[in-house]
């Protein structure tokens, strides 16, 4: 099993052949080619805009195939949630796997556009539910539990082997979607969420720019707070050659506005996306209950992410600069010290955890760490 | 006043600004801020003879360049000549010859009016002083030469130039008695020798009035057995068209009087009296003022230190910091903050010396030293410390301020407390308002009389000060403000101590008192100071009144009467007449009308307003008192203690995400509630505390203009314009008798503050009566009867009100209770009451009550029942309805639609009206909240029809309006167009970078500018903001430099007109009011549409009210408006591409009518930058006016990175677009204008026709009892 997954990575005509084999076992209705898709699923307003969903059936095919081996689980199909699925072209290759990969799909879609593209596979496959609801909401999950769609889901404690669950989503290219992939990165050292089943891991389609952020390295100029979490929480991992979905039109829908002037071009659908998955660690280095510090930490040094540690330290809280000394003080061993000269994109997690533990050790530390921005509430 | 309604307004007009890269002379109608600067540090150097060499050589390369022609004046020559006779006398007496020569060339250039600055009294003073001292006679004499003038010269020129020599003589020139003696006798010998009897007399006259002794009794009225016999002659006086004395002649002979030795005060202040025809501000009524404003750091500074030592007498534990006492720590601040500014000025000394020497400087760098050397460090400490202080949750942060506003503020305080220490280096005299009722000022001779007073008032003024005219720039302000917050951070600590939660023992640190940090609002970065949670907590709970500045409190004296444009209310704290919004262009305006004596008016109306005396309600402060000190909550006054519990942590919350995000949305509310509760809190502090300050005192507020004409008083924290609060402290200074009507109006008025205003007038006396037991209960026991009072719309008015109801009643004769509360007349609806007059719309005029009737209607009311028609009638359509309108059908209340229908005549948008609406459903408590938002968008539709078939007239002048606006802003000067397209032409492409814009683009330069009946100029602001980036040690802050113009924004330029203008309507009506009020002797005061006086006097007001509306709008206000911009915009063009689409549409133009070839106009609107252009404005349209009232004045990016991650965004689009036109055809002049022809036209032919006029007469308005109720 092993073996012929990395054979198909490594080789795209193999992993084709196989995909059509799986193809002719389905009687999944096909969506209408790409093209047409503009008639289809008109895009009447900003929210479907905002959110770039495959439309390739082949490179769908290969996307689906990527995410649902890796990484494997000992046995069985697994149960996948997909969120924001649009009329369901991935959602389609996901189920041409077997039973022994995919056990059962859950698609999660509020658009009454999409659902169109979505309600026959219900009909089609018995592995399929789709649930009216959006996967941006907390209530969804909630949903998901109370009604039973979970069942056959076995639970795993967060150090344990990865369990049969699997998270798949395109995510929106909007500020929601940017706070929702925070979020859920946020919620693996808390075991909230899906996590409570243990180490689930999340495959996501996103843009260039959210890509770069989740996976910029100390030093890069994307490194921000949501870089320093996902990687102190989750291997993260592409799933497939970025090359492979290139160029954006090919892949996704919607096509790009023709010439827009509201938005920046980084913001707006059309850029180069990506497919990663992100496998929480068994070992966390945040630990329960820590989370709103380590956010709050990040999010005011990150303020001031090209000014030395040293020197942003004073706007972490009134006083902070007294931090410096359980940082730097000699008499800890040198592997406990951080270099204060750094600035605050090129902290590694490691630097990250001796912050948080002086942070957490210093009495007059701010009680409040509620995210509010500062400012009164008419103006 | 119908005829001054009615004349031919005389317009200020000014050329359009230019763009900064232009070479335009009339560039220099506008200062650069360089020469800004430069003249700020030259005024520096000149001060007590600083620096004076330096100071020379700034000015003289200011002469040779001109460039400061626009900020140098008559006054500063005098002040270097006076500053070369002193280094001659005093500081550098070696080179006397030199400095003397100097002085004399100076003089000799003004003489020859090189650069059109003429001598003037003190000019001549200060050369007399020259000869006397230096003549070749005297012991130190030197020998000048033709180039100095003896006295029989000077004589020959101030008698050419007109200048009375007794003015001279008495010049503050002159410091000591001697000198001027000498100087009398020197020109009496000179007038002898040219024979001038006159000049002889005068100068005699002018001597004996010095010798006349003060009669110290002169004000008592009582009979005093020995008095003085007074033998002041008669004295006529000559003026001048400017109101400047040409001439004083004496009718009676002199009578010398006995060996009174002479003074020259006396003799200033009799010929003051002499020039103003009025007393002169008794010395002692001032007196407190004066201290108020002069010391306000020295006093701040004396308590703190009092107190410290106090502590230290008490022999109480040297806390020092340890003490959580806000004044006692502001004491070691200030300690430590005095010495760290001494030394770092010393350090920036040596630095500043050696830059001078580099011969290449940084373009921002400004010498501070010479700015910063004019204040003691103490005074600098002080300032800084209270400065920042005072800033405390200023601009909606939370415990701090935005870095920028701090800077500015904390550079801002400095250079006033400079303005004023000069200011009071002389003994200014003080001239008293202007009597209004003395004559009619709308006839031609009162307002001619009420000019000249005023002009003379103002010289005299002038010529006792200093010149001190060196405004700062923004980024010298900036500088200041960030050398001095900076030595303030680095230096303040507090120490707070904790309770170690794993050891359990106390601990202490040392913390700075305030921190910089960084906030994001709206996804912007913005750089903010915070103070540490210790000091932020003590806020809200010490004694803070004497932190603040005077220009932040009431006077105790009538304010200065505005003598111009940017002299008046406080005595010493310069202050403008006219808030400007960062706009060079309009404080331009407003010089210009000023000095042409257009103001008058608007001066006398603001002079009426600050003149209203007021004092502190003492009866409602007892209680307002009593409930501060038990901490408890009451309206508008927040409890001690936040009483709302701390919401409940879920016990799911570990894993269920959605009930911790429940949880994070209470906590937040529950932290804003906490935050707000805060600084209600210190709001209410201030206020408290100035109102226990002022107790006893009969206080006044000085009023300004903001940029659209309508009154504010200046000071901020207590005022008749604040909160229901502040409102229900302050009464009138004076009480007048109820009479019959009046006690009718002061139930009426309960009634009204209640919140029972809809009813009629007897209904709401019926209410009145039938509450009196509740009235009286509330009166009498406010605090532990049934508190009826605290359920009113407004409960602390509506206090006070019962307290003043219950003592008339009780008084033996209660039509003869003497009453000092204000009662109030408020239009209904003002805004839709103006435009309905304009429109002569009659059903519009009937909602408003601008028609007589029974009974008041309501506009709301009406509205909210039209929209619940239109759901009823959408209802019908069975089950096609709409979801919403089952959902609201049946609430639609008169709340509901209340706001949107008072905003809509000032624009409001859709979105806007959404929000508004969302909110009062949200309010209601019976719609689920996560509905609210659909159903406002499908109510807000509904209510903004309504309103639109309600008032048709109200919008069809709000659209011809808008479209004027629309087109003016898009129009271009004639010939700047020339040259504009000359540029393009002649100019080589640098570098390849230029705009590819066409250059046109660039100069559409020209904002909205109209005059009101009153003959104010008003300028809209609304340009592209450009804002620099000033390196600080702190953080990099974007500034805008008022100095540097910039396009207009064309967008909000039109979307904002109308508003605007009903706005300048709506001010020039309360202006009329107020002075009228003033000639028929009744006290006024006004919260815009809210008209106040004495009850007893509503009856005579009511009907001014109403004769000036009437007058106001029967002088055709928007023919004038047409009229006006007619003349104004004559040569003005307007690009084709602006006409096109639904422009062309509203005009009902075709091209053809303006002999335009379609092709022409295809032309153009191909262009896609013009498109672009367009689609840019569109979106930008809808969010116009919300940045409003921002104080847009500050933004601030936080570091250097944080400008390029936005610059990246913000960058100037650039479009390569194929400009239409060709370079071939880019020859001569002719060839461009023939090339204009069909794309440019005459903004005058295109302005669309009035919207026709209804039948409603305005005089109608005669007749509504509830116009104004």
């Amino acid at each position: 099993m092993l073996a012929l997954r990395i054979n198909r990575c490594r080789c795209s005509h193999a992993s084709r052949t196989l995909a059509r084999t799986y193809s002719t076992e389905s009687s999944i209705p096909a969506l209408p080619p790409g093209a047409k898709w503009k008639v289809e699923f008109p895009i009447q307003n900003t929210l479907r805009r905002e959110r770039p969903v495959m439309h390739n059936p082949e490179s769908a095919r290969e996307v689906a195939r990527s995410f649902l081996s890796k990484p494997a689980i000992a046995d069985g199909g697994k149960i996948v949630i997909e969120a924001f699925p649009g009329p369901g072209a991935l959602s389609r290759a996901m189920l041409e796997l077997p039973e022994s990969k995919l056990s059962k799909l859950i698609i999660l879609e509020d658009d009454p556009v999409y659902l169109n593209g979505l309600k026959p596979l219900e009909e089609a496959d018995s592995r399929v539910k789709v649930v009216p609801m959006s996967g941006h909401v907390w209530d969804t999950y909630t949903h998901l539990e109370e009604h039973g769609y979970l069942e056959g889901l076995k639970p795993q404690p967060i150090e344990g082997p990865i369990p049969n669950l699997h998270f798949v989503a395109h995510l929106p290219q909007s500020v929601k979607g940017e706070q929702l992939i925070a979020q859920l990165f946020r919620c693996i050292p808390e075991q909230s969420w899906l996590f409570q089943y243990g180490r689930v891991p999340m495959s996501f389609l996103l843009n260039n720019l959210m890509y770069g952020r989740v996976t910029a390295r100390p030093k890069a100029k994307a490194r921000c707070k949501l870089s320093v979490i996902a990687e102190a929480c989750a291997e993260v991992e592409d799933a497939v050659d970025p090359e492979m979905l290139a160029p954006y039109e090919e892949h996704f829908y919607p096509l790009p506005a023709a010439s827009g002037i509201q938005k920046p071009s980084t913001k707006r659908v059309g850029q180069p996306m990506h497919a990663i998955t992100a496998t929480p660690y068994s070992e966390q280095v945040i630990q329960r209950g820590e989370i709103d510090k380590w956010d709050y930490c990040l999010r005011r040094l990150f303020v001031l992410k090209t000014t030395p540690l040293k020197t942003a330290l004073s706007s972490l809280a009134p006083g902070a600069t007294s931090l410096l000394k359980d940082l730097t003080s000699g008499g800890l061993p040198s592997s406990q010290r951080v270099n204060v000269a750094k600035t605050i994109k090129d902290l590694t997690v490691a630097d990250w955890t001796l912050i948080l533990r002086a942070f957490n050790n210093w009495p007059f530390r701010p009680e409040d760490l509620m995210i509010t921005d500062g400012f009164k509430d008419s103006e | 006043m119908h005829d001054f309604l009615r004349r031919r307004s005389e317009y200020t007009i000014l050329p359009t600004p230019v763009p900064e890269d232009s070479t335009d002379e009339t560039r220099l109608l506008f200062t650069d801020s360089t020469s800004q600067d430069l003249v700020a540090v030259m005024e520096a150097c000149l001060h007590n003879l600083h620096d004076v060499p330096r100071a020379k050589q700034i000015f003289e390369g200011l002469r040779q360049s001109g460039r400061g022609d626009k900020l140098i004046d008559a006054r500063l020559y005098n002040h270097f000549i006076s500053a070369y006779i002193e280094m001659a006398t005093s500081k550098d007496s070696a080179h006397r010859a030199v400095w003397l020569e100097d002085a004399w060339a100076l003089y000799n250039d003004m003489e020859q009016s090189r650069e059109h600055i003429q001598p003037n009294a003190n000019t001549y003073a200060l050369m007399l002083i020259a000869w006397l001292r230096f003549n070749p006679d005297t012991p130190n004499g030197v020998n000048l030469g033709s180039d100095a003038h003896d006295p029989i010269s000077l004589l020959r020129n101030i008698i050419h130039r007109q200048i009375a020599p007794a003015l001279v003589v008495s010049d503050r020139a002159f410091t000591t008695d001697e000198e001027a003696t000498e100087a009398i006798k020197a020109l009496s010998r000179a007038a002898v020798q040219m024979g001038l009897s006159s000049v002889v007399n005068e100068l005699g006259l002018a001597d004996s009035l010095g010798r006349q002794q003060d009669d110290p009794l002169e004000n008592v009225p009582e009979a005093v057995p020995v008095v003085k016999v007074k033998t002041l002659p008669d004295i006529e006086v000559k003026r001048a068209e400017d109101g400047s004395v040409t001439a004083l002649e004496p009718h009676a002979p002199i009578k010398l009087e006995g060996e009174v030795p002479f003074n020259l005060e006396t003799l200033r202040r009799h010929l003051g009296n002499v020039i103003l025809h009025r007393r002169i501000l008794a010395e002692d009524v001032g007196l407190r003022q004066r201290l108020l404003e002069q010391s306000v750091y020295n006093v701040a500074v004396e308590r703190m230190k009092r107190q410290a030592e106090l502590f230290d007498q008490l022999g109480l534990p040297k806390q020092g910091l340890h003490s959580t006492d806000l004044k006692t720590w502001m004491w070691h601040w200030h300690v430590k903050l005095e010495s760290r500014i001494e030394a770092e000025i010393k350090n920036l000394e040596i630095e500043e010396r050696i830059i001078d020497r580099l011969k290449r400087k940084h373009k921002d760098h400004v010498q501070l030293t010479p700015l910063l050397n004019l204040l003691k460090p103490e005074k600098l400490s002080l300032i800084t410390i209270l400065e920042v202080m005072h800033l405390h949750g200023s601009g909606g942060v939370q415990d701090g301020m935005k870095t920028a506003r701090a800077l500015l503020s904390v550079g801002r305080a400095v250079e006033s407390e400079i303005k004023a220490e000069m200011a009071k280096k002389h003994n200014v005299p003080l001239p008293t308002a202007a009597s209004v009722g003395d004559g009619n000022v709308f006839s031609s001779v009162g307002y001619r009389e009420l000019h000249d007073q005023r002009v003379a008032a103002r010289k005299l003024i002038e010529d006792a000060e200093d010149w001190t005219n060196a405004e700062w720039t923004q980024l010298v302000r900036v500088k200041v403000g960030s050398f001095l917050v900076d030595c303030l951070m680095d230096v303040a600590t507090v120490q707070r101590s904790m309770k170690d939660p794993r050891t359990g023992e106390i601990i202490y640190e040392e913390q700075p008192a305030f921190f910089h940090s960084y906030e994001y609002q709206r996804g912007h970065k913005l750089g903010v100071i915070k103070f540490n949670p210790a000091v932020a907590e003590r806020m809200s709970k010490d004694p803070i009144a004497e932190t603040l500045h005077p220009r932040h409190l009431p006077m105790l004296v009538k304010p200065k009467p505005w003598l111009s444009y940017n002299n008046g209310g406080y005595l010493y704290n310069r202050t403008w007449a006219m808030r400007f919004k960062e706009s060079r262009e309009q404080e331009l305006y407003l010089r210009h009308a000023s000095d042409a004596g257009r103001l008058e008016l608007v001066f006398a109306g603001l002079d009426v307003l600050g003149s209203t005396p007021w004092k502190v309600n003492r009866r409602v402060f007892d209680v307002v008192l009593e409930v501060w000190n038990s901490g408890k909550r009451y309206p508008k006054i927040p409890p001690a203690v936040p009483d709302e519990p701390e919401p409940e942590r879920p016990p799911n919350m570990e894993f269920d995400n959605k009930a911790k995000a429940v949880y994070i949305e209470r906590q937040k509310a529950w932290q804003q509630a906490k935050a707000s509760n805060h600084s209600d809190r210190c709001s209410v502090n201030y206020k408290v505390e100035i109102a226990r300050a002022f107790l006893g005192d009969t206080i006044y507020f000085p009023h300004n203009v903001d940029f659209r004409g309508r009154a504010y008083p200046i000071p901020p924290h207590l005022s008749h314009i604040g909160d229901d609060l502040s409102r229900g402290l302050l009464l009138f200074g004076e009480a007048k008798p109820l009479g019959a009507r009046g006690l009718r109006w002061l139930k009426i008025h309960l009634a009204n503050l209640v919140g029972y205003d809809k009813a009629s007038f007897d209904e709401r006396v019926q209410y009145v009566h039938d509450h009196l037991d509740d009235i009286y209960d509330s009166a009498e026991r406010p605090l532990e009867g049934r508190q009826w009072w605290t359920k009113a719309d407004d409960p602390w008015q509506c206090l006070a009100t019962c307290i003043e109801l219950r003592s008339a009643l009780e008084s033996p004769d209660p039509e003869a209770y003497e009453c000092a509360l204000p009662v109030h007349q408020d239009g209904t609806c003002n805004g839709l009451q103006h435009y309905a007059a304009l429109g002569g719309d009659a059903v519009g005029a009937a909602q408003v009550n601008l028609a007589a009737a029974e009974r008041p209607s309501d506009v709301y009311t009406y509205v909210a029942q039209m929209v619940e028609q239109s759901i009823q009638a959408d209802l019908e359509r069975g089950d096609k309805a709409p979801h919403y309108a089952k959902l609201l059908a049946g609430k639609i209340s008169r709340k509901v639609v209340k706001q949107t229908v008072m905003t809509t005549v000032y624009g409001v948008t859709f979105i806007g009206a959404r929000d508004q609406i969302e909110r009062q459903l949200k309010d209601r408590g019976d719609i689920p909240p996560e509905e609210c938002w659909l159903a406002a968008a499908y109510l807000a539709k509904k209510v903004l029809a309504s309103i639109g078939d309600l008032f048709t007239g109200a919008k069809e002048i709000q659209n011809w309006l808008n479209l004027c606006a629309r087109l003016i802003a898009k129009s271009i000067p004639q010939d700047r167009l020339i040259s504009a397209f000359q540029a393009e032409t002649a100019g080589t492409p640098k570098r390849g970078k230029r705009s590819s814009q066409p250059r046109w683009k660039k100069e559409q330069m020209t904002s909205v500018v109209w005059t009101t009946p009153l003959g104010l100029p008003i300028v809209q602001p609304y340009r592209a903001v450009k804002r620099k980036q000033v390196m600080t040690s702190l953080q990099s802050v974007f500034i805008s430099d008022p100095n540097v113009p910039s396009t207009v924004n064309a967008a909000k330029q039109a979307s904002a007109f109308p508003p605007n203008f009903i706005h300048s309507l709506d001010a020039t009506h309360m202006m009329l009011t107020a002075l009228e009020c003033r000639s028929q002797g009744l006290t006024f005061a006004s919260v815009h549409d809210s008209y106040w006086t004495h009850a007893g006097s509503i009856d005579q007001m009511n009907a001014i009210i109403r004769d000036t509306f009437i007058a106001l709008h029967s002088s055709d206000v928007l023919s004038a408006l047409a009229q006006e911009f007619r003349e104004r915009y004559a040569n003005y063009k307007v690009p084709l591409s602006a006409l096109t689409g639904a422009a062309f549409k509203h005009l009902k133009l075709n091209p053809e009518q303006l002999d335009i070839s379609p092709e022409d106009i295809e032309a153009l609107s191909d262009e896609s930058v013009v498109r672009a252009a367009e689609a840019e404005e569109q979106a930008e349209e809808s969010q116009a006016l919300l940045g409003d009232e921002d104080d847009a004045d500050v933004e601030l990016a936080a570091d250097a990175e944080a400008a390029d991650a936005e610059g990246e965004g913000k960058k100037p689009k650039k479009k390569r677009a194929k400009s239409a036109p060709k370079a071939k055809d880019r020859k001569s002049k002719e060839e461009i204008e023939k090339r204009l022809e069909g794309k440019f036209v005459n903004l005058v032919d295109v302005l669309p026709p009035l919207p026709e006029k209804g039948k409603f007469d305005v005089k109608a308005i005669k007749d509504s009892l509830y116009f104004f109720s």
